[in-house]
């Protein structure tokens, strides 16, 4: 039972830092219908500028983040404005344009930094366990999983509770009568796409002392971000985070069942069996696009 | 419709004289230089089924990896038997299997390596397809979940080791015994085998997309629904041109597998999925011809420029790609259709009179 409850705890830290990815995926693809195979590598770019700042600069991961936050946002800014501004009209060519750029940032990434693996330290603060009967539970990974709740309570009052979220919202129900109201939605698409690799680069961050840090490390993680957006229904803050919890513990279950493989080989096919049943996810939002 | 299937043919013509004739002559009949382009060209052959689905149905298929994946085991797996003879293939014995697997039994025979080469990846395609579409999945998710397919089939290959090798494929093989003649892949004979096959595989993939079957999947791929309206089952035509191009896609994963003498798990990973999916934009991939073109041409680039910049390459690979999908969307081919357009353009009214067919008229894009 101790297996199961302490495998239970470790699906869980994965599944937050899961949910941290499918939330700036599912903004992007909610708001703009840009399917952002770049995302992962948006991750990859989060944990360097962790392991460079740590390297070069001796911070930790924690005083990192909002510096990590804001690099990678500013990169997805760019490329926003660069080359996905381009592709609104064509939804299936962004997820050819999105992958060639990470095809580039990847390689960018191998020839400027290397391709052998890096190491970030955890934060000292953070390195003990609390233990509670059998249940050992490693102080970072109670951070993580604090931390991505943090997230998506901000996300949630960005979209809710400011102007900036009330333009996102308009301009998602429909563009075209936003934009009569005054509603630049180039720029909201902007600050959206920005947001959302922002996202992907905490989760990069915090990722780097559980993972190891390669320029390959978010080819995986896009896949499962991917189909945690699909399996939550696209659009639904609550949806995202009820699959990636799903399937962060399914898969962490599955794994002592079975093995880690098999068990992801599992989930797989149940998602792929869950689609045929329900096209639109778990919880579809009623957003008309 | 005549006079593009006339173009095609024309195209297809200059086609098989360059690679039939043309390279093997420029070449000088070099064994390794025919080698590398069979393996262009079975490239090309995955490149032209995926515009089978892509272009002409509108289904982006980002797993055709998996199903070249299965051809190429098949043949792999026949070729692994036919080395180890009486005994169990080496690596089974590394993983502590006894006996031949049940699975493998049929390898034995060739004719049933070449039907499982083509058909079970059919198949595959055919369940994942009919699963797709009777639920009307459609865009980007029909390329999301053909993705999670390719990682999981990946993953199960990798993790069966004392079936397929695992993480080393399968190598070691012996070469094809065909009809009594040995294949040597360094011969000419082997390069015009797989050129052949290619071949016969585009006059098929040309006669598809010219036929009324064609028609419909054009039909489809503009919107599905106002073809529902018209009383054609979408999923039954979708379902179909996924198992062809899948077949297709085996028979190029067989050919691959000889080429190269092994059958690896890196053939059904996601970058080399996402590969084909580049040769195939570049190309064109409304036309099969173009597709295929575009496989040779992109390999060829590779292999030319990655001996001069060995890590800078897949770094051009990339910027090419985003400058093709960003401004040549249509790929080369679409580049070509618009240029003779425009110099059909200047002496359109001629045209005009003589066929009576209205000026401009809008051909599907």
């Amino acid at each position: 039972m101790d297996v199961v409850f302490n495998q239970a705890f470790a699906g869980l830290s994965i599944a937050s830092i899961l949910l941290i990815i499918a939330l700036g995926l599912a903004i992007i693809y909610g708001t703009m219908g840009v399917i952002n195979l770049a995302h992962g590598e948006f991750v990859m770019l989060g944990a360097y500028a962790t392991w460079a700042l740590q390297t070069h600069l001796g911070l930790g991961v924690i005083t990192a983040l909002p510096l990590v936050f804001l690099a990678v946002a500013a990169a997805g800014w760019v490329i926003e404005k660069v080359i996905v501004q381009r592709l609104y009209t064509r939804p299936l060519d962004t997820i050819l344009a999105t992958w060639g750029i990470g095809i580039i940032l990847q390689q960018a990434i191998r020839l400027g930094v290397g391709a052998e693996s890096k190491f970030v330290r955890g934060p000292q603060w953070l390195s003990g366990n609390v233990e509670i009967g059998a249940l050992v539970m490693s102080n970072y990974r109670l951070f993580v999983i604090a931390f991505s709740l943090f997230i998506v309570a901000v996300t949630w009052l960005l979209m809710t509770r400011t102007e900036f979220g009330m333009k996102l919202r308009a301009v998602i129900q429909n563009r075209g009568i936003s934009e009569c109201y005054g509603i630049e939605a180039k720029k909201v698409y902007s600050v959206t796409f920005a947001y959302g690799a922002g996202l992907a680069g905490i989760a990069g961050a915090l990722i780097t002392p559980l993972f190891s840090t390669i320029p390959t490390m978010g080819t995986g993680l896009v896949v499962d971000a991917f189909l945690v957006v699909i399996v939550g229904g696209l659009g639904s803050l609550v949806g995202t985070a009820a699959a990636a919890m799903l399937i962060g513990e399914v898969t962490a279950l599955f794994s002592i069942v079975i093995n880690d493989t098999l068990g992801r080989i599992a989930v797989l096919a149940g998602i792929i069996i869950l689609i045929r049943f329900r096209p639109r996810g778990l919880f579809p939002s009623d957003t008309r696009r | 419709m005549n006079s593009r299937l006339s173009y095609d043919i024309i195209g297809l013509a200059v086609f098989a004289a360059v690679i039939l004739f043309g390279v093997p002559a420029f070449f000088g009949y070099d064994a390794f230089e025919l080698n590398t382009f069979s393996r262009y060209l079975s490239l090309a052959i995955v490149s032209m089924a995926l515009a089978l689905s892509w272009g002409t149905a509108g289904l982006l298929n980002l797993g055709q990896a998996a199903t070249f994946g299965m051809g190429s085991y098949a043949m792999a797996m026949h070729l692994k038997l036919k080395a180890s003879g009486d005994g169990l293939p080496d690596f089974m014995g590394w993983n502590n299997v006894d006996t031949l697997p049940i699975l493998w039994v049929p390898f034995h025979s060739f004719a049933f390596t070449l039907l499982a080469g083509l058909l079970v990846p059919a198949a595959v395609g055919g369940l994942i397809a009919v699963f797709m579409f009777r639920a009307r999945i459609a865009g980007v998710f029909v390329a999301v979940i053909t993705l999670a397919f390719l990682v999981a089939f990946q993953l199960l290959v990798i993790e069966q080791q004392g079936f397929t090798g695992g993480q080393n494929g399968l190598t070691g093989l012996a070469p094809l015994v065909l009809f009594g003649w040995t294949v040597d892949i360094y011969s000419v004979a082997f390069y015009y085998l797989v050129g052949a096959c290619l071949m016969v595989a585009l006059m098929f993939g040309l006669y598809l997309t010219h036929s009324k079957f064609g028609l419909i999947l054009r039909a489809i791929r503009e919107d599905p629904d106002r073809t529902r309206y018209f009383g054609y089952n979408v999923a039954n035509y979708q379902t179909v041109i996924f198992c062809i191009s899948a077949g297709l896609a085996g028979l190029a994963g067989m050919l691959y597998a000889l080429v190269l003498e092994f059958a690896s798990p890196t053939y059904m990973s996601v970058s080399f999925s996402l590969a084909i999916v580049i040769w195939c934009a570049v190309g064109g991939r409304e036309s099969v011809l173009a597709a295929a073109v575009g496989a040779i041409l992109v390999n060829l680039a590779e292999g030319r420029l990655s001996d001069v910049f060995v890590e800078g390459w897949h770094m051009m690979l990339g910027v090419m790609f985003l400058l093709v999908v960003m401004f040549m969307p249509r790929g080369i081919y679409g580049v070509i259709v618009d240029t003779f357009r425009a110099l059909r353009r200047t002496s359109a009214c001629d045209d005009a009179a003589q066929s009576g067919a209205p000026l401009n008229s809008k051909q599907e894009s």
